[in-house]
């Protein structure tokens, strides 16, 4: 069973506008924010719940916020990262489409959290609807007086600007995202200095993945002990859940953190497509480690999913069945972090195409055996080496395809071609 | 000059919302592509000129994304989604699909000047794989017949 | 020194606070291997070989970006360290081609030797190598970006030194990096080339042969050249560079580090400078004139010819009929031993350096007596003041380095930087807070006026400078007709905006005047120097230096090159010590200057002239006059490495060695001696300055027996300050400063009289002489590469001029003075002030001399469309 609390009014068709967002209890937490909440007690209250961040890492909402210095006379700034392209995920756009105000709200309360009067919205470029939409709540927050100069009488003021990204994974990756929005190219920077304390503008920064924001509103009406009450002990409230591949249902599905992943396969996305049997699963977007089906009852919170040996990530999980061909799926994240790297440092830019092109040497047929263990020797430079992270999950794809599928790659390399032939078919209706 | 008046202020506008103008950039280019449909080295130096930034930060930008493409494109720009979840809803059958119908290869302009397609990475649809995004709009769950409908759409709206 | 000490690889290393792991690791001598790293730049961390194992961090971290702190252990040669290096250099060697055998970088290449030290010796790579394609015939696959770069994309190993250069050391924008992944490419932005003036450092900085320039390209293995020290001799910068040579002729040059002035970065025209030494144009034996025509001779017979004629005039003039004018970029030596054959031998105290740039003030001016001179400072002063106020100077065309250091203090501190200048130069656009133009000869006014700006703010606080009520009150009053608006119509200076400049000039702490060539042309330089002293007194702390026109001005004034003052700036009550010194009498009076010995040929006061690597009849004022002049000479003697237009008119004429040909000292900006080595041995017949005169001299009649310039130096020696080196072999790196022990004390307020020159109805235009691109003095002009950069000859007028006159671009027009006129191709300059003409100094074809007066206070021209 679902846990709709974000999802709550996604279905309504109306809910992106104002009207409706408000029947619907909308700004309310932000009213009570602005009239009731020093920023100093909202961090505690966000840290209180065990809010953590929703866009792969993880990393606790109210630590992150608590660590803008205090003292800086510098402006502070928020962004909101809905630069959503962590291939399997999709459960930000259905926020941005079907309930931008509660992200706008979301984006108000973090602001003001942490003293910013400028924060900005980072959507990916090819995000339209979720763009247009986004823009007009804004707009209309403006017109009620949500936003804009002494808002509400409260003395608090606050712009919120969309900006649009140009199309690029790596801008999703906070440091890049910055760099983006400087109006330079999306590469990422070393850290330190943390954006939380230099980020945009060389200002403090705080970057919050759409999902956690919209988290926000019903924490302040309902309070951090009935969030934390949700979920686990220590993944707590709800999740949206992308299910994609090989389901008879797929989409995205908000569960409370802890709900099992058979449940979620099997039960919501209705099983796997003419029920054949499962090979693998991704859990948490492209660049968390596979699972076999022995893992299916793996409790979808951080936790658990990590026991199982993967990550819990953007909660995009990716459903194979037994005709996909493991060394395939390799080749095509591959080929996806290579275009993606922003080509800064060396082992990301030179060793994604490496990967890449060994694998797609295999997959072509020419593979010879001590291809994985060059492929596990490449990965093995890369990660842990680069500036940002996205080294690290462009070898997660396929040191865990080699772990849990050496074999395939061995018949691959012996016979030439795949030992299942992933030729899948667009449906005819 | 390429860029319209109204494209001209439009960007001027949008600079004043950042707190340093060289933000305004990646709206620019937005901007122009959408009066375009591609950009230009002129364009890049017209839009250097309204920021008044310099023309490398404009091109270098510029160059980074996928967004802002140098080559005319045919009318209607279908990018296929070739990443996993639509992969594995046949996404690769479906840009050969499109490429075979359509008599074109990939990245080029169609004879009548109305499609190209390419393959781009994940574009955010995958639970509703297999999908393409045509121009700003995404088709999503798609089949062989639906594909055959939008096709003769796109023609009969020329 | 040290603050702490971190642990690497077993051993102590001490750190200063700020340092990061690979600074300090290098510093004790423990070797991190590096590519996109270099000392100057902003660390990056992009190429990852210089990842290291820090105890407690789980990762892997860049040496070069993390800051050491206490307790810290370092593991640079553990495992895990050697085998992500081992990695970084498979990747990079992944698609680089191993063209090594025909690439120019081969032998000094960083890729080479950081393999050969780490790499591994097998290799994994079976993919094909991507490939940037150019060319489809070549595998090389060259691209020229610019008029002497030229780039192999295939080569590079994305390190990015190059675009961080020209972005964060030079603010200049022709070089980016494009696209991304290993897509990503190095280029000029669409349609242009990179040409800036610091270009020629991204070759040298390449750590692989991506970028190789011209110059050096497919001549010879850098294994087989030689190196030499040597202090560049085209700017009062001073840098210092490394000739190359093979075979004694050189190849290239490239820069020497030196953090006391240039941080190893120099300018194209001193990177490229060299190549005039080897220009068939050199003079290359001796001549004498024979029936009207110059002809090659021996050195013998030359030098016998030189004894009889010079015999024949002291015999009727005594040494009063001699005068020499030597030329500022020569050695301290040259200078010294030259001005010393002319006192000692010859018995002429008539000898000049100023034979450029300057002329007499005419009366009705008042100057002080007190004489202005720069301050003690250098460098790394400028990269320290919180604002600097370039006055009257083009500084990024005539002092490049200088003004590197003033955009890294922009770039590390956000220094402020004001522009006051008669015209808008390149270093406004690319760093300045404020560029502010005058109206050519009103800078003395304008900087009054600024000083009543700044008493006025409220923020001004007499209590912080060293003057009294009353001093500032009666300075005020005196100073009414240039203050505010009044100030304001005589500058052509917005109000608003000198009080801008007043504003920053009240906050500043500590400020740094920098006065070029502008301040020594204006009508009122003396004037305009007292002024300066005046806004001195007004800072709470500055200091002010005047640029020296040329690589050694400073030297030449020092060490005697002037009428009135002996070496070591001496005065002349001190002439005994010399008279003991060189075992003779000198002459009883001061000489004649530039301008009293033109007067004095004119009147046949002066009938023998030795000219030693100067032009006047090309450069100084009213260069017709200087012509009728000296073709009046009985003997004219010039000594000088090529053809000039004042060597055309000599009697006898002797090949001298250049720069690269002879060892020596010069003295930059700062005071600062330094030595420069030879490179190879003279070229042709020619011989080193010092050998010329000693000859001279011995034929003249008295012995020195110096020919060499350590020699000399030794001689020299005695005029430095206590504890000066005095052999080469003492001077070390850094040079020494041989300034006085003045402090930088401001003396007491000088009044401005300022009375507006007359206006000719008939020519409306005011005369500008500035730079052209990658251009100076005339030597350039020998010199294929920079000729490359520099383009045509121009006359940049305004485009409100353009537009009344209906020029555009490259229509001819005829710029006429009183005294002259030449004609060009009119360069429309956008934010040019209108009824004003800029004209380039340095081309042959269009010698801006001849346009000017002898004594003209301001340059006035009218203009016509051909």
């Amino acid at each position: 069973m679902e846990t709709k609390l974000l999802t709550q009014h996604v279905g309504d068709p109306q809910q992106h506008t104002m009207e409706r967002a408000i029947e619907h209890g909308a700004y309310q937490a932000w009213q009570k924010v602005l009239k009731e909440i020093a920023p100093a007690d909202l961090i505690q209250i966000v840290k209180d719940s065990g809010l953590r961040g929703r866009g792969g890492a993880g990393f606790p909402t109210g630590l992150k916020w608590s660590f803008v210095p205090k003292d800086s006379l510098k402006s502070k700034y928020l962004c909101c990262n809905a630069d959503e392209s962590e291939p399997g995920t999709c459960k930000d756009r259905v926020l941005l489409e079907g309930d931008p105000h509660a992200v706008v709200e979301g984006m108000m309360i973090a602001s003001y959290a942490i003293g910013c009067h400028t924060a900005f919205f980072y959507i990916r470029g090819e995000y339209d609807i979720g763009q247009v939409r986004m823009s007009k709540a804004i707009a209309d927050a403006y017109a009620k007086g949500f936003l804009g100069k002494n808002i509400l009488g409260s003395g608090y003021d606050l712009d919120i600007v969309v900006h649009r990204g140009g199309g690029a994974y790596i801008c999703g990756e906070e440091t890049a995202l910055l760099s983006s929005l400087e109006g330079d190219k999306g590469l990422a920077r070393l850290k330190p200095p943390f954006p939380a304390v230099e980020g945009l503008y060389r200002c403090p920064t705080i970057i919050n993945n759409v999902e956690t924001l919209a988290n926000l509103p019903h924490i302040v009406v309902k309070g951090a002990q009935w969030f934390a009450s949700l979920g686990t002990e220590k993944s707590k409230g709800t999740r949206i859940f992308s299910v994609s591949g090989h389901v008879k249902n797929p989409g995205n599905y908000e569960l409370e953190l802890g709900y099992s992943l058979r449940d979620l396969v099997y039960g919501l996305a209705g099983g796997i497509l003419d029920d054949r049997p499962l090979k693998a699963i991704i859990p948490g977007g492209s660049s968390t480690p596979v699972l076999l089906p022995d893992k299916i009852d793996t409790k979808l919170d951080f936790e658990s999913v990590a026991a199982a040996g993967s990550m819990l990530g953007s909660g995009a999980v990716i459903v194979m069945h037994e005709e996909t061909c493991i060394v395939w799926v390799a080749e095509i994240l591959a080929h996806f972090y290579m275009h993606e790297s922003c080509g800064k440092c060396t082992p990301c830019r030179q060793g994604t195409g490496w990967i890449y092109e060994i694998l797609r040497r295999i997959e072509a047929g020419y593979g010879k055996m001590e291809d994985i263990d060059t492929l596990l020797d490449i990965a093995d430079n890369i990660e842990g080496n680069t500036i940002c992270p996205l080294g690290d999950a462009a070898v997660v794809p396929v040191i865990s395809t080699i772990k849990l599928f050496r074999d395939e790659y061995v018949y691959h390399i012996e016979h030439g071609k795949c030992k299942v032939h992933s030729q899948f078919k667009l449906r005819t209706k | 000059m390429i860029l319209s008046d109204s494209a001209k202020l439009q960007i001027s506008q949008t600079a004043k919302r950042y707190p340093k103008v060289r933000s305004a950039i990646l709206p620019a280019l937005h901007i122009a592509y959408e009066e375009h449909g591609y950009l230009s080295d002129q364009i890049y130096e017209e839009i250097a000129q309204i920021l008044d930034l310099k023309l490398i930060e404009v091109a270098e930008a510029a160059s980074f994304y996928t967004m802002f493409p140098k080559a005319k494109r045919g009318k209607y720009l279908i990018q296929v989604c070739r990443n996993i979840s639509c992969a594995l809803l046949g996404s690769h059958h479906l840009t050969a699909y499109l490429l075979d119908k359509l008599n074109v290869e990939l990245g080029e302009i169609t004879a009548d000047g109305l499609f190209t397609v390419v393959e781009a990475e994940c574009l955010g649809s995958c639970t509703t794989a297999p999908m393409m995004q045509v121009n700003a709009h995404y088709y999503e769950n798609l089949t062989v017949e639906k594909v055959d409908r939008l096709i003769e759409e796109f023609r009969s709206q020329k | 020194m040290s603050d702490f000490n971190i642990t690497v690889n077993g051993r102590q290393v001490p750190v200063i606070k700020g340092q990061t792991v690979l600074q300090a690791s290098l510093a004790a001598g423990i070797d991190i291997p590096v590519f996109c790293w270099h000392p100057q730049l902003v660390p990056v961390g992009a190429c990852r070989i210089c990842l290291v194992e820090i105890e407690k961090l789980p990762k892997l971290q860049v040496a070069c970006a993390t800051i050491a702190s206490e307790g810290m252990i370092v593991h640079t040669d553990s495992p895990k360290t050697i085998k992500v290096r081992q990695g970084v250099l498979e990747f990079i060697l992944a698609h680089h081609p191993l063209d090594c055998p025909t690439c120019d970088k081969g032998g000094e290449c960083d890729l080479q030797n950081l393999t050969f030290k780490y790499g591994l010796d097998y290799s994994r790579q079976h993919e094909p190598k991507h490939r940037v394609i150019v060319d489809a015939n070549s595998t090389f696959d060259d691209l020229q970006i610019g008029p002497e770069i030229i780039r192999n994309q295939n080569r590079c190993i994305h390190c990015y030194r190059c675009t961080r250069i020209v972005d964060e050391i030079a603010f200049e924008d022709d070089l980016g990096a494009y696209q991304r992944s290993y897509h990503t490419e190095i280029l000029p932005p669409p349609g242009r080339e990179i040409r800036n003036l610091y270009s020629g450092n991204i070759v040298e900085y390449c750590p692989v042969g991506a970028l190789t320039n011209d110059d050096w390209r497919y001549k010879v293995r850098v294994w087989l050249t030689k190196q030499t020290s040597v202090i560049c001799p085209h700017c009062p910068d001073g840098c210092n560079m490394k000739l190359w040579n093979f075979h004694n002729k050189l190849f290239r040059a490239t820069s020497r580090a030196n953090e006391n002035i240039d941080n190893g970065f120099i300018c194209d025209i001193g990177r490229y400078g060299y190549q005039y030494v080897a220009s068939p144009d050199r003079i290359k034996r001796p001549m004498v004139r024979r029936s009207g025509e110059l002809v090659e001779t021996s050195w013998e017979e030359a030098l016998s010819l030189i004894r009889k004629q010079t015999d024949d005039i002291k015999s009727k003039l005594s040494g009063s009929g001699f005068f020499g004018f030597i030329g500022d970029i020569r050695t301290n030596e040259e200078i010294y031993a030259f001005q010393r054959l002319l006192r000692r031998v010859i018995g002429s105290n008539n000898i000049d350096h100023r034979f450029h740039r300057r002329r007499r003030l005419t009366p009705g001016e008042e100057v002080s007596s007190r004489g202005i001179e720069s301050d003690n400072a250098e460098f790394k002063d400028i990269e320290n003041a919180d604002v600097i106020v370039v006055l009257g100077s083009d500084l990024h065309s005539e002092n490049p380095i200088t003004s590197l250091r003033v955009k890294r203090a922009v770039k590390r501190h956000n220094a402020k930087v004001i522009l006051l200048n008669p015209l808008p130069t390149p270093l406004g656009k690319r760093a300045a807070t404020l560029e502010v133009i005058y109206k050519q000869g009103t800078a003395a006014v304008l900087l009054h006026g600024l000083i009543d700006a700044v008493v006025d703010l409220e923020r001004f606080d007499p209590s912080a400078i060293k003057l009294s009520a009353a001093e500032i009150s009666d300075f005020r009053k005196a100073n009414a007709a240039y203050a505010g608006v009044r100030g304001s119509e005589i500058t052509g200076v917005d109000v608003t905006l000198v009080a801008r400049v007043a504003e920053i000039l009240a906050a500043a702490q500590n400020v740094f005047i920098l006065a070029g060539s502008y301040v020594e042309r204006d009508p009122l330089r003396d004037s305009l120097h007292l002024a300066v002293a005046n806004l001195q007194s007004f800072c709470k702390s500055a200091r002010k230096i005047f640029l020296p026109p040329d690589s050694n001005s400073v030297g030449a004034a020092f060490f005697g090159a002037e009428p009135t003052v002996l070496p070591g700036r001496q005065s002349w009550g001190k002439k005994a010590i010399y008279e003991d010194l060189w075992h003779g009498p000198i002459p009883d009076a001061p000489g004649k200057d530039t301008i009293g010995i033109l007067e004095a040929i004119d009147e046949d006061e002066i009938e023998c002239g030795l000219v030693f690597n100067a032009d006047p009849v090309r450069l100084f004022p009213d260069g017709e006059y200087v012509r009728s002049v000296m073709e009046k000479l009985k003997l004219l003697v010039v000594i000088d490495s090529f053809m000039t237009d004042t060597a055309r008119l000599a009697d006898v004429i002797l090949p001298l060695s250049t720069f690269a040909e002879i060892e020596g000292t010069r003295v930059n900006w700062e005071k600062r001696m330094q030595y420069s080595q030879r490179a190879i041995p003279p070229l042709h017949e020619s011989k080193p300055g010092c050998e010329i005169i000693e000859l001279l001299a011995d034929r003249l009649g008295v012995k020195f027996n110096q020919s060499k310039p350590s020699d000399v130096y030794q001689e020299m020696a005695r005029f430095f300050p206590t504890g000066a080196p005095t052999t080469y072999a003492a001077i070390g790196r850094d040079g020494f400063l041989i300034r006085s022990a003045e402090t930088n004390k401001p003396g007491k307020l000088a009044y401005l009289r300022f009375v507006a020159p007359a206006i000719d109805t008939e020519y409306r235009f005011i005369l500008l002489v500035g730079n052209a691109d990658h251009h100076r003095g005339t030597l350039t002009e020998r010199n294929e590469i920079l000729m490359k950069f520099t383009g045509e000859p121009f006359v940049g007028i305004s485009e409100a001029d353009a537009t009344d006159l209906a020029v555009s671009d490259g229509d001819l027009v005829k710029v006429e003075s009183k005294y002259g006129r030449v004609v060009g191709k009119a360069m429309i300059l956008r934010d040019f002030p209108s009824k004003r003409v800029l004209l380039p100094e340095n081309f042959g074809e269009m010698s801006t001399n001849i346009l000017m007066g002898r004594q003209d206070k301001i340059d006035m021209i009218k203009l016509a469309k051909m």
